[in-house]
């Protein structure tokens, strides 16, 4: 309770100097858990936008981060929860593979006579959602930690995408898909929009849904989760087809946009998924941060990167500075002290 | 049956005959219990008594083995807490059982959402509000939306009987009745207060199970105290009936033979000084502390949970860090914080909990043994696999440790036998001083025998000991001397020889 006297005595203090709505504003801000997010992006967004002379600040580079920011942020959303629980799901890249290849396969094509037209986003997120059945039933049911099983299954996935694709570059006939997603709504691109919708409906899953408290109380404390009742290892299941689900969609998007479907596509995803999300704020330890985390964090990795671009950083350089940040993220998001020690 | 039969008449909740058994030790033995309505019932007992293994039974998180749980004259089956929570049974735990990083209100209504939800999806406005109401009921000011992990042990546990008391209304339980394990001991003195009131208060719509090692608070404020011994029912009185004096006797009991702790064999103590703490202070913890140990003394600390006596040993053996004073060893000042330097120096700190601190389970027993003296094992720069097994293999037989071979994993082990392979890799390192934290907790009653054999055989050669044990007789039977200490502080000093052996009532006083 003193915690409760002592945060409530700063608030009194607070008031004295600024006007209510200030107070309560800035209370909010600092509760609605992207407070730390919203403050690097006015950071690096200030940076680059000095550092470019307002280059970056132009309508035409936030038109072009905001659709660079869409497909990573979908990946973020699909990852985050695996780690909410506290787990982890590698499995990214195998599941983006395979899916890209069914999407070369089966949608219009010069090696084959398959059209199966929209009903491709279907599909492709079947599939993405089989692949994490599997990884969940793996975790839950054979016992085996988030962390192999998705490893494992991610090569697994792989392998099968190379096989299934042998390996060729398959042009994408069919465009309506990526003419909806270049497209944009008061100059605003269709994707990004679409990731800031698809954002907002996890989000009130997860604050506003049974699944979605039970997934936050399985980061918080399994045991305690398990003796109120939940049913850990269903929620750990849908978790993961969730998961699966969303990479589907994020590499049918992917896919479209490069006009290109290849078993090498998912090969780069992980480590920036895994970025965005420490960087929004999900803690590694579980139970902490949502999807506005996941997006966030992707918009910020991808501001950064098309800033260092504009400043014409060597690319190797740019890579590392990718490395730096998740290290710092996660030393800045986990409350290192609550660990016994660090595996 | 003869003390629960009359108060199961009228009672709410009655548990009838239960035992349980683990392998070697009989926990509960034919326990009764009724709770009435309304009531608080004080149930006291000392460690191992059996309170919360009953305990468990009662909210579904262990079976009974024998003995039937009635709830208003029907018999009930709890296989999990969520049946108890539907009969309304319920439990605040000592370390809180709520999931930290959701918010008040998050907690309050887990899993059993359902009327916030309208399709699906809940209404938080209408579940903060719920929330509020609640805790108001109660007289509680506790922002809703903090963290629960951010609002102190107090408001948690009020929280957690305002969950409870809500979940009771919900399955229509009009008499819910609560069990409060120990709420009183993570609590300051004007918290405690509150508690109580909070207790009196609820007293109205619902019954509670109070258990706390303050007998006084217990007497203060519940209407009936039960009193467990060794898994059996000792006696039940009403409360106002009861004095702190005859608890105090019924809980320690009178059974008491010499020959339990091999007091024979116990030495003089008082040899040459190994161990001098002078003026150690922690802030928080403990107040300036000083005391010696001697060549082949055993000293025993005693005190409740918060009386500081954990903290100062593990300021002795490095693990924490004390504010101010020194330890010398064999007169040969210690470094502060430092486990290494300390058991460089000679110290071996035998943990309460073995199988997660003492012990590296899925290591071999030779490993284990060998864990501190690998750089006497080496021929040249390399581990030499025939000294690693010579000197395992001698204190295997040295501590008659029972085990298939040295190279069985610790896991393997029973309990007792887990404790000697503890025991020896520190005597293999040429111990000086040993301090052992509860060390025949969750052993064998065989098994204890040959671990008081073995600390009488080590005290023989001249290591000096520091122990914490389970039960005050075991503390008086094994120790040359006791150090009592009480919130932080150094009370007194008992001398403990075999000759004049206090009696454990006299010990209790001083500490409660």
């Amino acid at each position: 309770m003193t915690s409760v006297r002592a945060r409530l005595g700063r608030l009194t203090l607070l008031r004295k100097w600024f006007p209510g709505p200030v107070v309560a504003a800035g209370v909010w801000f600092r509760r609605s858990g992207v407070a730390a997010q919203i403050l690097t992006l006015v950071i690096v967004v200030g940076v680059f936008a000095i550092g470019t002379r307002g280059k970056y600040l132009s309508w035409a580079n936030i038109q072009v981060i905001l659709s660079l920011a869409a497909i990573p942020a979908i990946f973020a959303i699909g990852l985050h929860p695996t780690i909410v629980l506290g787990g982890i799901d590698l499995s990214i890249q195998g599941v983006a593979s395979l899916c890209a290849v069914f999407v070369g396969v089966l949608l219009k094509n010069q090696f084959n006579s398959n059209d199966v037209g929209l009903w491709i986003i279907p599909i492709s997120m079947a599939i993405g959602g089989a692949a994490g059945v599997v990884c969940g039933v793996l975790n839950t049911g054979l016992r085996i930690p988030s962390f192999i099983a998705t490893l494992g299954m991610s090569w697994i996935l792989y392998g099968m995408a190379v096989y299934v694709g042998r390996a060729v570059n398959v042009q994408i006939l069919d465009t309506r898909i990526e003419k909806f997603a270049s497209a944009t709504l008061f100059g605003v691109p269709q994707i990004a929009i679409l990731a800031v919708l698809f954002a907002a409906i996890v989000q009130v899953v997860e604050d506003r849904t049974r699944f979605g408290r039970y997934m936050y109380a399985i980061g918080g404390d399994e045991v305690i989760a398990k003796q109120a009742g939940v049913n850990v290892d269903r929620t750990k299941i849908a978790v993961f087809t969730i998961a699966g689900i969303i990479y589907g969609l994020g590499s049918l998007l992917l896919a479209c946009r490069l006009g290109v479907a290849t078993s090498r596509m998912g090969l780069t995803l992980l480590f920036p998924t895994v970025t965005a999300v420490a960087v929004g704020g999900v803690a590694l330890t579980g139970g902490i941060g949502g999807a506005k985390n996941a997006a966030l964090g992707a918009l910020i990795v991808t501001a950064l990167n098309d800033g260092l671009v504009l400043m014409h950083v060597s690319p190797y350089i740019q890579q590392a500075v990718n490395g730096v940040v998740l290290i710092a993220a996660v030393a800045l998001t986990i409350d290192r002290k609550k660990l016994g020690f660090i595996k | 049956m003869s003390v629960g039969n009359g108060a199961s008449r009228d009672s709410i909740l009655a548990l009838r005959g239960i035992t349980k058994t683990f392998p070697g030790v009989v926990a509960l033995d034919g326990v009764e219990l009724a709770i009435r309505r309304n009531e608080v019932v004080g149930l006291v007992g000392e460690n191992g008594a059996g309170k919360s293994v009953l305990m468990k039974i009662m909210i579904g998180l262990m079976q009974p083995d024998e003995g039937s749980i009635m709830l208003g004259g029907e018999p009930i089956t709890l296989r999990n807490p969520l049946d108890a929570i539907r009969n309304g049974i319920g439990m605040v735990f000592q370390d809180g059982s709520m999931v930290p990083n959701m918010s008040v209100t998050e907690n309050l209504f887990l899993c059993h959402e359902n009327g916030f939800s309208n399709l699906g999806v809940f209404s938080l406005r209408s579940m903060r509000e719920s929330a509020r109401a609640l805790l108001a009921e109660l007289h509680l000011h506790i922002d809703v939306n903090l963290p629960v992990a951010e609002i102190g042990p107090a408001a948690r546990q009020m929280v957690e009987i305002a969950r409870l008391l809500w979940l009771s209304r919900l399955y229509g339980r009009d008499n819910p009745v609560l069990i409060l394990d120990e709420p009183t001991t993570v609590l300051a003195d004007k918290e405690r207060e509150t508690l109580f009131a909070i207790l009196r208060d609820i007293k109205k719509r619902a019954s509670v199970v109070f258990i706390s090692h303050r007998i006084q608070e217990v007497i203060e404020n519940s209407d009936r105290i039960c009193v467990l011994k060794d898994g059996k029912n000792v006696t039940e009185m009403d409360a106002s009936d009861a004095r702190l004096v005859r608890i105090e006797q019924l809980m320690v009991g009178h059974s008491f033979s010499a020959d339990r702790f091999h007091q024979d064999d116990q030495g003089a103590g008082g040899g040459k000084e190994i161990l001098r703490v002078e003026n150690l202070d922690r802030a928080g913890s403990f107040e300036p502390i000083s005391f010696t140990v001697g060549e082949g003394e055993i000293v025993s600390l005693i005190g409740l949970v918060g009386s500081g006596k954990e903290e100062v040993c593990k300021c002795i053996a490095g693990l924490e860090k004390a504010d101010t004073g020194s330890i010398f060893l064999d007169g040969r000042r210690l470094p502060m914080g430092s486990p290494s330097s300390a058991v460089r120096a000679g110290v071996g700190h035998i943990p309460i909990d073995r199988r997660s601190e003492g012990l590296a389970l899925m290591m071999s027993v030779a490993e284990n043994v060998n864990l501190l003296v690998l750089n006497r094992l080496k021929a040249g720069v390399l581990l030499s696999p025939a000294r690693e097994r010579k000197n395992a293999q001698h204190w295997v037989a040295e501590c008659q440790i029972k085990t298939p071979s040295i190279s069985t994993m610790c896991a393997n082990l029973s309990g007792g036998n887990q404790q000697k392979t503890v025991i020896s890799k520190w005597l293999s390192s040429q111990v000086r001083l040993l301090i052992l934290d509860h060390p025949t907790r969750g052993v064998d009653v065989g098994a204890k025998d040959e671990i008081y054999k073995l600390m009488r055989r080590l005290a023989k050669e001249g290591i000096g000991m520091i122990i914490m044990c389970d039960t005050l007789e075991e503390d008086i039977g094994l120790s040359n001397r006791m150090l009592v200490m009480k919130d932080g502080r150094l009370m007194k000093e008992v001398d403990s020889s075999p000759r004049s052996k206090p009696s454990p009532q006299s010990i209790i006083s001083l500490i409660v």
